[in-house]
C-alpha cells in the first residue's frame, strides 16, 4: 500500500497544533523570532522548526480578503533535490516514500540546502564534547519512526480539523478531486500540488489558490547537472576508485612476490 | 613473468582477499538510513484530562521513572479523539520546564522580594487570613434582611474542575464562607 500525507489547506484554521506537536515529538527547541508584521510566527522552515504555518493575506476580486493558511514542511519528493545532491548518500527514501536522512552519513556539507526548492531542509549547528561545533542537516522525516510502529504522523494525530491526514494514496487522491470540486465555488483558482516533475510529492496540497500565491513553485523540477551528477558521475567515479585500489594493491602484492622470488633464485633451487 | 604454481595460487587468494575487502568495505549501500530509537517503546500510557480550557481533551502521558518523555492526544477519548491543540500538546511542559515553582512563595507585607516557605506554613497563612477577613468583613444584615455574606473575598476557579470539584468549592466558598464573588476563569 502507498501512503501519502494529505493537506487540505482549506480545512486549515491556523491553531499550530501540527507546529508544537512536531517539536514535541521530535523534541527540537523552541526559537523565538521576532515580530514579523503577520500573524505568522516563524518567517520559514528551520533546521530545529521542521513545519511553519504559513498565513497569507489576499484580496479577492470582489473587495474582500482571504485568509490563506498553509502546513508548510518537507514534500517528501519522489524525485527529490537533495537525495540527488547528497555527495554522501546520506539522504534515501524509506518504503514509506519518505524522504529521510542518515544522521551519521552527513557531513553538514550543505548542498542539500542549495539544491531543495522548497527551503525544507537546513543546516543545525551542534557542538560536541569537545566543544567543537559541527552541523548536520535536518527536516521533516514525516515521523517515519512512528510510521514503523503503526502510527500517524505527530502532525496528523494532533490536526483537529482533519486538515492533514496520512493515508492510503488511491483513497485520499480520489477524495481530494472531490473536496476540490466541493471549494471550487468558493476558490476558483483552487488546485491539488502534487507536481509531476518531480513524479509527485508525497506530501499532496489542496491549495485554495495558485501555488505561486503560497510561494511555491509551479513546476519543480531536479536540476539536470544533480541528474549527472548523481546517476552517472559518482558512479562512474566510484567505480573507477575501486578499480583503482585493486589494481595498486594486485600489482604491489605481485610485484613483491616477484622481486622475492628473483632474490631468492641464487640461493637455493629447490622448486 | 614466469610463475610457479604456488606463486600464482598466492597471488589470486591475494586478490581475492582485496576483492573482498573492498566489496564489505566500501559497500555504500549495505548500512541503510536507519530512523532514530522509538522513544516511546515499552512505555505505558498513563490517560489523564488537559488542564487547560474547558473542552477536557483527554491526554496520554508517557513517563519513564520521573521523567516525563511524551504526551499526546488520546484516541480513544470521545472529545478529542486524539486531537490536541497547540497548548495541550505543550503540557509535558508543566512539568519538566525548568520555570515550574516546585515550592511555595511568600512575599511578606512591605517586602519587594518572594521566598521559599514550606507547605505549612503557606497553608496556616491562607486560612488564617481568610479567617480574619471573614471575620472582619462579615454583613449579618442589610436593609433588615439576614444576607450573612463577605464582600472582601473573591473566588476564582478554573475550566479543569470537573462537576464534582465545583460542588464541594460551592459549598465550601458560597455556603461556608458566604462569598458572593465566584467567577470562572473562561468568562473572564
Amino acid at each position: 500500500m502507498e501512503t501519502i500525507k494529505f493537506v487540505d489547506v482549506t480545512k486549515c484554521d491556523g491553531c499550530r497544533a501540527c507546529m508544537v506537536s512536531c517539536k514535541n515529538w521530535n523534541d527540537l527547541p523552541s526559537e523565538i523570532e521576532e515580530f514579523h508584521g503577520s500573524y505568522q510566527s516563524h518567517e520559514k522552515i528551520t533546521a530545529n522548526t521542521w513545519n511553519v504555518i504559513t498565513f497569507n493575506e489576499q484580496e479577492r476580486k470582489d473587495g474582500g480578503l482571504d485568509w490563506l493558511f498553509r502546513h508548510s514542511s518537507c514534500m517528501h519528493c519522489v524525485e527529490a533535490s537533495c537525495e540527488k545532491a547528497c555527495p554522501e548518500d546520506a539522504i534515501s527514501h524509506t518504503k514509506f516514500d519518505s524522504v529521510v536522512i542518515d544522521y551519521d552519513k552527513c557531513v553538514g556539507c550543505g548542498y542539500c540546502v542549495q539544491a531543495c526548492e522548497f527551503d525544507a531542509i537546513n543546516l543545525a549547528t551542534y557542538i560536541d564534547k569537545n566543544g567543537k561545533e559541527f552541523r548536520k542537516a535536518q527536516k521533516c522525516t514525516q515521523c517515519t519512526d512512528r510510521l514503523e510502529e503503526g502510527m500517524q504522523p505527530a502532525c496528523a494525530t494532533a490536526c483537529h480539523t482533519g486538515a492533514i491526514v496520512y493515508g492510503d494514496k488511491d483513497d485520499l487522491l480520489a477524495s481530494a478531486e472531490e473536496r476540490l470540486a466541493k471549494v471550487k465555488e468558493r476558490y476558483p483558482n483552487a488546485n491539488i500540488y502534487n507536481p509531476q516533475g518531480i513524479k509527485g510529492t508525497n506530501t499532496v496540497y489542496l491549495l485554495a489558490d495558485k501555488p505561486s500565491t503560497y510561494g511555491l513553485p509551479e513546476n519543480p523540477k531536479v536540476a539536470l547537472s544533480q541528474v549527472v551528477w548523481k546517476d552517472y558521475a559518482q558512479p562512474i567515479g566510484k567505480a573507477m576508485l575501486g578499480a583503482t585500489t585493486m589494481a595498486v594493491i594486485g600489482s604491489f602484492i605481485a610485484n613483491s612476490l616477484n622481486k622475492k622470488n628473483e632474490s631468492s633464485e641464487g640461493e637455493d633451487h629447490h622448486e | 613473468m614466469e610463475m610457479t604454481r604456488r606463486q600464482f595460487l598466492k597471488i589470486s587468494g591475494a586478490v581475492a582477499a582485496t576483492l573482498a575487502v573492498i566489496e564489505l568495505g566500501f559497500d555504500e549501500k549495505g548500512a541503510q538510513a536507519k530512523s532514530k530509537e522509538f522513544k516511546i517503546a515499552e512505555l505505558k500510557p498513563t490517560p489523564t484530562i488537559c488542564p487547560y480550557c474547558a473542552v477536557g481533551c483527554g491526554i496520554l502521558v508517557y513517563s519513564k521513572g520521573d521523567d516525563v518523555v511524551y504526551t499526546e492526544g488520546d484516541p480513544d477519548h470521545p472529545i478529542n479523539e486524539g486531537s490536541l491543540c497547540s497548548k495541550g500538546t505543550t503540557v509535558r511542559q508543566v512539568y519538566t520546564s525548568e520555570k515550574r515553582i516546585t515550592k511555595p512563595l511568600y512575599r511578606a507585607p512591605g517586602a519587594d522580594k518572594w521566598e521559599e516557605v514550606d507547605w505549612d506554613f503557606a497553608l496556616d497563612k491562607v486560612a488564617k487570613n481568610i479567617k480574619e477577613t471573614r471575620d472582619r468583613t462579615f454583613i449579618h444584615k442589610e436593609n433588615g434582611l439576614t444576607v450573612n455574606r463577605t464582600d472582601s473575598i473573591a473566588y476564582l476557579g478554573g475550566a479543569a474542575l470537573d462537576n464534582e470539584e465545583c460542588h464541594l468549592l460551592q459549598k465550601l466558598f458560597r455556603a461556608g464562607l458566604g462569598l458572593t464573588f465566584i467567577e470562572h476563569q473562561a468568562r473572564i
